[in-house]
């Protein structure tokens, strides 16, 4: 849009699309002057040496096109864009259908194949781990908070994902890379809501009644979904129960690997009176044989003088 | 004394255009002529420092005014914003907010300059990335993270609350939300304007109230 080009011209891009452009028709041109002068290639004189020149020349032009064409098909980022046109009435009614299981297994259910929806939750689960681990005041020894819940999250959301897929391929699923995307993307929301409960208000009972309830509704929705695009019992039973089992227990595991420590304080704080840490004695070993001191007179000595002071 | 007068006269017939209504140096100053001249001095000095100051943020592209402008729409979330004001990237309010939010979090004890770099940088290629995809028309980084820096203008206010009490009770986690959402509402109005997303709002808004959460998640812990 013009309102956002940068019109300046100081713009960080612009610039470096000029000088680019700029240094490569000083190369151009320093490359023709060079040909100009001598009519040698690579020690090759005459028509020989032009003969080489051109045909080296044409099959580094070919091998450019065929690596920016490589490069404009697959780092382009526009390939995405479809996925991301999206209303906010649309995501608002996915959120909510994530959690309403469809009992439809004669025909194939539809999947929302739109990325923006997953892509927040995702990073909303991230969020929510974040704020899960600094209130237990987690400590994370090899790395850092950020990069565990992140690497956690995106890891569940496109490696279950992709194992899933794989599953669907071999059980001759009609699903595709994308609706899996969406679909375990969407059933991430249901995460979202008790993690966001349960870390706040720290109940077993409530988390194992949650985790039935609002996992279970998620799972089953994703579960209906995989039924209805996939033909034979054993099959559906192989996918569905994989899928079914992953889930669920991602969201113990989220629960219960962040809330140790939140228990841990909590006992200390709240818990009933913990006597100090007591020592538990122990005989002192004969381990001076030059000082020839039986081992018996030195615990019962050692004993009086414990007694003389905890006396005083 | 009147070589001191005479001196005076001259000066303040110079091309500068400084007011010079604070001259109090004068002939009936008790402590001699030496001390006068020298205030005299010094207070040229100064002016010429600032001048060239003035010059040189000119020079650089740098213009408190419309600095000020865009801060003022930052801190009015509720008035329409102009799409207009984006046209040109200026970095320098963002990174001096970047700088007050690093410099009152180190005055709450905790010095995370790093963090806050590091976060502004990533969210800002994050969410670059993100209006790329969902506009008709592409937006340059410059302009993304100008906005977004604009906007932490509230963090700041936030963490200077941090320095006097703590945060991680029932009223900071209040005003932590409230702060999040003006944040990422003043920015998606500014993204929203400029591109020409209306009806999409909410869609911006979140991903920029999830960049800001982060920070938040810096001053109160």
């Amino acid at each position: 849009m013009e309102n956002m080009d940068d019109t300046s011209g100081s713009s960080f891009e612009d610039m470096g699309e000029l000088h680019q452009r700029l240094r490569e028709e000083e190369v151009d041109a320093d490359a023709a002057a060079a040909e100009e002068e001598d009519g040698e290639f690579l020690g090759m004189k005459g028509f020989k040496g032009q003969l080489s020149r051109q045909v080296a020349d044409q099959m580094w032009q070919a091998g450019k096109r065929q690596a920016s064409r490589a490069f404009s098909l697959y780092a382009n980022i526009d390939i995405l864009r479809p996925y991301f046109d999206v209303e906010p009435a649309q995501v608002r009614s996915r959120l909510l259908e994530s959690m309403i299981p469809i009992k439809m297994v004669n025909f194939p259910q539809k999947i929302a194949g739109e990325l923006y929806g997953p892509l927040m939750l995702v990073f909303t689960l991230v969020a929510i781990l974040l704020h899960g681990m600094k209130t237990s005041d987690t400590i994370i020894r090899e790395g850092t908070l950020m990069g565990t819940a992140i690497g956690t999250c995106f890891g569940y959301w496109l490696g279950v994902s992709s194992f899933i897929y794989f599953l669907a391929y071999l059980c001759n699923a009609q699903i595709t890379m994308l609706q899996m995307l969406a679909l375990l993307g969407y059933g991430l929301f249901g995460h979202c809501i008790v993690l966001f409960i349960t870390y706040n208000i720290h109940l077993h009972a409530l988390f194992y009644l949650f985790w039935l309830l609002v996992g279970g509704l998620s799972t089953l929705r994703m579960v209906a979904v995989l039924v209805s695009r996939t033909v034979g019992p054993t099959q559906r039973l192989l996918l569905c129960g994989t899928l079914a089992a992953l889930h669920m227990l991602f969201l113990l595991y989220l629960h219960f690997a962040y809330h140790k420590v939140v228990e841990g304080i909590l006992d200390t704080l709240e818990g009933p009176n913990i006597p100090p840490m007591q020592r538990v004695p122990r005989d002192i070993p004969a381990a001076l044989p030059a000082a020839r001191i039986p081992a018996t007179l030195l615990n019962a000595t050692a004993k009086a003088v414990a007694v003389t002071l905890q006396s005083h | 004394m009147s070589n001191l007068g005479q001196f005076d006269t001259d000066f303040y017939q110079s091309n500068y255009t400084i007011d010079n209504q604070e001259q109090s140096c004068n002939d009936s100053n008790a402590y001699g002529n030496l001390y006068g001249s020298g205030k005299i001095l010094l207070k040229f000095i100064f002016r010429a420092y600032i001048l060239s100051l003035f010059f040189l943020f000119s020079e650089l592209g740098i213009n408190f005014d419309h600095i000020w402008q865009k801060t003022l729409t930052v801190l009015n979330p509720l008035k329409p914003a102009d799409g207009s004001i984006m046209n040109e990237t200026d970095l320098t309010g963002p990174v001096l907010f970047c700088v007050a939010l690093g410099a009152t979090l180190l005055l709450a004890g905790k010095v995370q300059f790093g963090y806050v770099y590091g976060i502004s940088a990533i969210g800002c290629l994050g969410i670059h990335a993100l209006l790329n995809l969902m506009s008709s028309s592409g937006v340059s980084c410059g302009c993304v993270a100008s906005v977004l820096g604009y906007c932490l203008l509230p963090m700041v206010i936030l963490s200077s609350f941090a320095i006097f009490f703590s945060l991680q009770d029932a009223f900071g986690i209040v005003s932590a939300l409230v702060i999040i959402g003006w944040c990422s509402l003043s920015a998606s109005k500014i993204f929203i304007s400029a591109l020409d997303m209306e009806g999409q709002q909410l869609l911006i808004a979140y991903p920029c109230a999830l960049f800001y959460g982060l920070f938040a998640l810096l001053t109160v812990f």
